[in-house]
Order: C-alpha cells, then structure tokens, then sequence
C-alpha cells in the first residue's frame, strides 16, 4: 500500500490535462497502485466535466455529423475486408505498462552509470523529446547511502522498486514525492531489494556533504 | 428509446440518460443515441476546443473525440464513470494527442497520450461500487453553484483553458499561493481533499 500520495492541486492538474508527460508518467504509475488517488481523480474528472457542461455552447454545423458517420463506416469497411483487422476494435493495449514500453522488460537490465559506491543514474531525458524537464531513473544498491543533497527547484520522485528512508519517512514501492530546496536529505536503500526512482528534475541537485567537491553524481 | 431523456430516474437506476444513450452505442451500435450524444456534447467540445486556444482546429478536435467515442463505447461501464465524465477525457486526451501531433512529438515517443492520461474505469479489473462517483458527480453540481466566483474562475481557467496555477495567478495579478489556496478551498467544499494534511 503506498503511503505517499500527490497532493490535490497536482491530481487536479493531471485530471486537468496540464502536465509535462514525465510528470504525467509518474502521476500515472502512482494512480495505477492507488485505488484511493484514483478515486480522487475520478472526481477531479467529474469537476472537468461539470465545468465543461457550464461553459458557452458553440454551436456545431450539423453536416459535421456526416463527416463522422462517413469516418465511422469508414472503419466498419475496413473490419469487413478480409486483411483488414483494424476495424471498430479500440486500440486497447495488453496490460504492458507505461513503464515497461518506456524502459523495456527488466529495469535492472538497463545501461546504468555508476557515479560512486551505492549510487547508479541512468539519464533518460532524451525519451521525452520536446520536454525542457531533465528526467533520471537513480539507483541505490541495497541497504546503500546517497550522499546528503539538496536541490534546486523541484524534484518529483516515483519509487519505481524497493524502498528508501530519509528523515521523512520511508518511501515504498509507488510512493510519490515531492522535494525543493528545503529539503536536505540523504537517502538509505531499505530492505533487499536495490531501490530504483524515477525523479523529473527542474532544477539541478545540490550536493550539501563531505562528497559534494568530489563527485556529483545527480548533478547534469 | 425516445423515452430516455423523460425518464432518468426509472427502471435503468441511477444512470443518467446520457450515461444510457453512450452505453446504447457500445452495446448495439445505436447512431440514434450516437447523434443525441452529439447534439449535446459537440458544442461543448467546441467551446473547450477554442477555450483551450485550438480555435482553428475546433471542429477537427469535435470529429477526432467523437470517432473516439464510437470506437471507445465498448469499453464504456456506466457504473465506473457518468458519461460526460468518460466523455471529457476523452475530450482531453484528443485534446493532448493533437497538440502531440502538431509538435511532432508523437511520433518519436514510445508511449501513447493513454499509456499517460487515464480514461475513468478503464484500468480497473474489480468490478467497483461505483455508485458515490455517479453521486459524486450530482454532488459536484450542486456545490459548485454555492461556490464563490473567484474561486470558479479560477478552476474554470485549469480545466478550460490548459492553465497552470502560476499562469493562472499571473492573469489575475494575484499571488500563485492565493491561487493555490482558492483551489484548495474550492476542492474542500467540493470534497475532492481527502487528508492532505496526513500525506
């Protein structure tokens, strides 16, 4: 069960259509495990809906309604023709994640760059073509320490596998978190498992520890 | 079938009646419950379509949601979402998914806008009580018209018209924490805040 939920404004953005796509990714990886969220959004979606039916009409010339008709048959023509499997059939994707058609079967799997001892960092910005947001996936080695840093701007996290604690708590498989400047934290990988995030980043990180002038490994 | 509008509230439970014309048109392919459905939401999409700075796509936008909505019908459940819910975000991920092709991004990425934006119900295999989101949507309703104006407006600009809170409080030259907090307000009565505090 995750413990660690976004916050109203940032469900209503999502519901509202008005996020960057990696954002939107973590909101959604976050919704799929959290039947509570969900329900949340449902209503922020209900909010939308209300608002749309309270806004000015335009009105619609009806001969549009035989372009869509005609588009419609159009996919019933092509259903009935013997190669033709498109058809009215949605578009409906087995349950592959989101997740999985961005970064393959295995996360673990993944070309990662080890920065120092525990800490991994794969930089997968380049995914989201068109997006000014620099997105990483990090990776703590069980039972392994970051070093202590702060950040600038906002870092929004998704636990992605196994778990990390701060002095803010454990963040569990699903956990979604937000982290500002105010922040200073060093995380420790909890439990077996390596744990592995996925943070959108606004700003760049800030080492604040013994390592900073050495290596900074989430800094781009 | 021409009884429907009359009659909301009868045998069909509390299904509204244009939960039951979109679940016509998954069910039997119903173009007569189709074009009421269009009589009533085209317009709607239209206005959001301009609201949202699409205006010269509008009535593309209007045709790609509701071909949307015919090949999607199937999968409609009335009880896991009221159609004009279904139906908006429907309206929204079109919404995205033009704006994607207009920057060409979508060509290159390896996710779909719904691999992203999820379409009420739809991700869901247990068979939910869905009855106190139908509710919740009659609730929403009627507490919205108890709502001040300015926290309305200030809603009324992050659904319709694609707007931050930072850009919506820049518009109406107040703080974002002011925005923020009429959001939050709004939200509260409105019963979409569950603990936020706890989080």
């Amino acid at each position: 069960m995750t413990r660690h939920h976004p916050d109203s404004l940032s469900l209503m953005d999502y519901s509202a259509g008005n996020l960057s796509e990696p954002l939107a990714l973590c909101i959604r990886l976050h919704l799929d495990e959290c039947p509570e969220c969900r329900g949340r959004v449902d209503m922020l979606e209900s909010l939308g809906a209300v608002m749309m039916e309270q806004q000015p009409k335009v009105a619609i010339k009806e001969d549009m309604f035989s372009a869509i008709l005609a588009r419609i048959d159009g996919d019933d023509t092509e259903a009935d023709s013997p190669d033709g499997n498109v058809g009215v059939a949605p578009k409906i994707t087995p349950k592959q994640s989101a997740l999985q058609k961005l970064l393959g079967e295995d996360i673990n799997q993944l070309p990662w760059k080890r920065q120092l001892g525990d800490v991994s960092v794969l930089d997968i910005s380049d995914r989201f073509p068109g997006q000014r947001q620099q997105v990483v996936l990090q990776k703590l080695a069980a039972g392994g320490k970051a070093p202590a840093h702060t950040h600038r701007g906002e870092e929004t996290t998704i636990v992605l596998q196994g778990a990390f604690a701060d002095q803010n708590g454990v963040f569990n498989q699903w956990d979604y978190v937000v982290l500002n400047e105010e922040h200073e934290h060093k995380p420790v990988a909890v439990g077996c498992e390596d744990c592995i995030t996925l943070s959108v980043l606004s700003g760049p990180v800030k080492l604040t520890g013994t390592f900073a002038r050495m290596l900074n490994p989430f800094i781009r | 079938m021409s009884t429907l509008e009359q009659s909301p509230s009868g045998s069909e439970g509390r299904k509204d009646p244009w939960s039951q014309l979109l679940q016509k048109v998954g069910s039997s392919q119903d173009r007569e419950a189709y074009h009421k459905l269009f009589e009533h939401f085209g317009p709607q999409i239209k206005y959001y379509a301009i609201a949202n700075g699409l205006a010269s796509h509008a009535e593309e936008l209007v045709q790609e949601v509701f071909v949307s909505i015919w090949r999607r019908a199937t999968l409609y459940d009335w009880r896991k979402a009221a159609a004009s819910t279904w139906i908006f975000t429907i309206a929204r991920n079109q919404r995205i998914d033009m704006l994607r092709k207009m920057q060409r991004t979508s060509a290159e990425m390896a996710m779909e806008t719904e691999d992203l934006w999820q379409i009420p119900g739809e991700n869901e295999d247990e068979p939910v009580t869905s009855l106190h989101r139908l509710m919740s949507e009659r609730r929403i309703r009627e507490s919205l018209s108890h709502l001040p104006e300015e926290q309305i407006t200030v809603i009324a600009k992050v659904y319709m018209e694609h707007k931050s809170h930072q850009v919506v409080a820049d518009e109406l030259n107040i703080p974002l924490g002011t925005v923020k907090s009429r959001v939050r307000l709004a939200l509260n009565k409105l019963k979409v805040i569950l603990q936020d505090q706890n989080v």
